[in-house]
């Protein structure tokens, strides 16, 4: 099992697209959360101008949080949809399991390689975030104080448990188109045109709240909303825009280990059962 | 008539100087693969590869090999049947423990070297890594196993997709088509390297249409048509099926008589006035007997060396039917 995982953290760390993700995802986070902000700051006064306070180091964790749910998510599915939907393109899948590994030690480690990646998901924005929030703090000359350190870990925690699950999200999408393309364009569109649209309208209509409750985007705000989340900003956050309802952040959580689980069961159910030609 | 009762079914084994172990690697009994109403990829299929042979799965395009060898590993479920593998069911982890496969084309993560690709693959099979280096000479690849699989040719690129099939040092290697793509001295490379894999007790099944590959290298063939098993044998047997041509007039009568004496399979007509006749050569002066005893001038009898290629093409035109004519 050690060995199938390590021929995954191989493929992974050696294709290209996953550090290609990484930098996006890293030049978004730093963009959203401090260089577009602090440039639209400086220059004055729209509405949705940010409040100098969320781009300090006592609200790093909040505001780098933000993007987790919805812009982070979108883009690690990609990473699950590329780790196994590549397999399909290829044809490698035969090539694999002709050396003789279950095909559950296949799905494991891949989960568990993706897993592994997607830390560096977490720790990179962060310690940019980091970076970025202490010269605004430095140039406006406000206090650098940061944030605890248990807050700093339960931040780093949710933003991955949030990275793994859209990541599982894109590992289901891609063994049931069995492939990559049709998979991301699933993804995104679920992401940004169901619960993006349904959650617009949850005030005006209220059957679907009991609906948006269920969805990946209320559950992955919900989870970060005890470390502070300036729901505010949310509600304007473009097509990650989120307005509630909010959940406790203890159901969120168990919400999304369910999604997490379903996700992990459907593909390993998916993978056993499916034909390789 | 039925192809399969000409082969005597032992040999095999003996001539490789077995000491006794006639035991098969692989054993499939009434094997079917259905896609749909309509296609059966294979049907009823009885294969029985016997240890430390080098086996031919000989057909033509669409034949049903690679379905089989599908089947064999565990890739694709059979619609029915059933199917061991050096005594395990297909595609479980201790019978893919001792067997190389390489099925249809190569497949290998396109970014990855060569080299990588089989650390990959070697790190699923649990086997030592130092093992990369020797399948990577015995492919004659070694000095581009650094290089992106992506920018390999096609030859390249089945050399690894070999290279694969040999990382386990496995007890039972399967090919598919291993000389595809490959320049005639990669092929003849590849063939003494399939011959000397099938020393010492190793055993190959090796798909293939090409039949001088197939007669240069296999201990025993099958032939596959329309996904059903037509004959079996070792190479020579299935030559001996040739028979033999004769000239006669009138050749209309002369065929019609020949058809109808016993022992005598198919009787085509080859042009206006030669017959080949499907019967065992060594007959001929009974048959030139009978012929001539029928008023039919009979101005030559003469046995057919057939290739194996003639034997092929042969057994799949007339693919299972050949009482119909
Ligand atoms: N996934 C599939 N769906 C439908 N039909 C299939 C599928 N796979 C194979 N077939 C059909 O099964 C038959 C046998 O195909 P197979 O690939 O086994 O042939 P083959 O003997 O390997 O031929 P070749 O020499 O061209 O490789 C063909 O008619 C093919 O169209
Ligand atoms: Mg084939």
């Amino acid at each position: 099992m050690l060995n199938s995982i390590s021929a995954e953290l191989l493929l992974l760390r050696k294709r290209p697209s996953t550090w290609v993700l990484l930098g996006l995802w890293t030049l978004l986070a730093a963009n959203f959360g401090y260089i577009f902000s602090y440039v639209a700051y400086l220059n004055g006064s729209g509405d949705s101008v940010r409040p100098l306070a969320d781009m300090l180091p006592s609200r790093l964790v909040a505001t780098l949080l933000e993007g987790y749910p919805f812009f982070g998510g979108v883009i690690v599915l990609i990473l699950g949809v590329l780790t196994f939907g590549g397999e399909y393109g290829w044809g490698t899948l035969k090539t694999v399991y002709t050396q003789g590994p279950k095909r559950s030690q296949v799905l494991a480690a891949k989960i568990i390689a993706l897993g592994i990646v997607l830390t560096s998901f977490v720790i990179v924005p962060f310690l940019v975030g980091a970076l970025l929030s202490y010269g605004i703090a430095l140039r406006e000359d406000e206090a650098i104080d940061w944030p605890s350190v248990s807050v700093i870990a339960r931040g780093l925690a949710a933003g991955w448990f949030l990275m793994v699950v859209w990541a599982a999200f894109g590992a289901v999408l891609a063994v049931l188109s069995r492939g990559t393309a049709l998979a991301i364009g699933l993804g995104i569109l679920y992401g940004l045109v169901i619960e993006g649209l349904l959650s617009a309208f949850v005030n005006d209509i209220s059957v679907l709240r009991p609906v948006t409750e269920a969805f990946l985007r209320s559950n992955g705000y919900s989870l970060v909303e005890p470390l502070g989340l300036a729901t505010e900003q949310v509600r304007g956050n473009g097509p990650g825009a989120f307005r509630g309802p909010y959940v406790s952040g203890l159901q969120a959580f168990s919400v999304l280990a369910a999604y997490f689980g379903a996700f992990v069961v459907l593909t390993g159910f998916v993978l056993r059962k499916q034909e390789v030609a | 008539m039925d192809f399969e009762t000409l082969t005597p079914p032992t040999l095999v084994g003996q001539s490789r100087g077995d000491t006794g172990s006639n035991a098969l690697i692989i054993e499939t009994e009434g094997l079917t693969k259905r896609y749909g109403e309509r296609v059966i990829a294979v049907e009823d299929l009885d294969l029985r590869v016997r240890r430390g042979e080098v086996y031919g799965f000989l057909g033509a395009n669409g034949a049903g090999k690679t379905t089989t060898l599908r089947m064999l590993l565990g890739l694709i479920r059979p619609t029915s049947g059933s199917v061991r593998v050096l005594g395990e069911p297909p595609g479980s982890p201790e019978g893919l423990a001792h067997i190389g496969a390489l099925v249809e084309t190569p497949a290998f993560y396109p970014y990855l070297s060569g080299w990588d690709n089989l650390r990959v693959l070697a790190l699923h099979a649990g086997t030592q890594q130092n093992r990369i280096p020797i399948v990577l000479e015995q492919v004659d690849l070694a000095d581009r196993a650094g290089d992106a699989f992506k920018t390999y040719s096609l030859g390249m690129k089945q050399r690894l997709g070999v290279a694969a099939a040999l990382l386990k040092d496995p007890e039972l290697l399967i090919l598919d088509e291993p000389t595809n793509g490959l320049d005639p001295a990669g092929m003849s490379e590849m063939r003494d390297l399939i011959k000397n894999f099938g020393r010492d007790n190793r055993t190959v099944l090796l798909s293939s249409h090409l039949m001088a590959e197939v007669e240069q290298i296999c201990d025993r063939v099958g032939v596959i048509h329309s996904g059903k098993l037509i004959a079996e044998g070792t190479v020579d047997d299935l030559r001996g099926q040739g028979g033999l041509r004769v000239r006669a007039h009138p050749l209309d009568e002369a065929r019609r008589i020949a058809s109808q004496l016993d022992g005598v399979g198919e009787v085509q007509v080859l042009d206006d006035d030669t017959l080949r006749i499907a019967i065992d050569p060594a007959d001929a002066s009974w048959l030139n007997r009978q012929l001539i005893g029928a008023g039919i001038e009979v101005s030559e009898i003469y046995r057919e060396k057939a290739s194996l290629e003639a034997v092929f093409l042969g057994l799949t035109k007339n693919g299972g039917d050949n009482d119909v004519e």
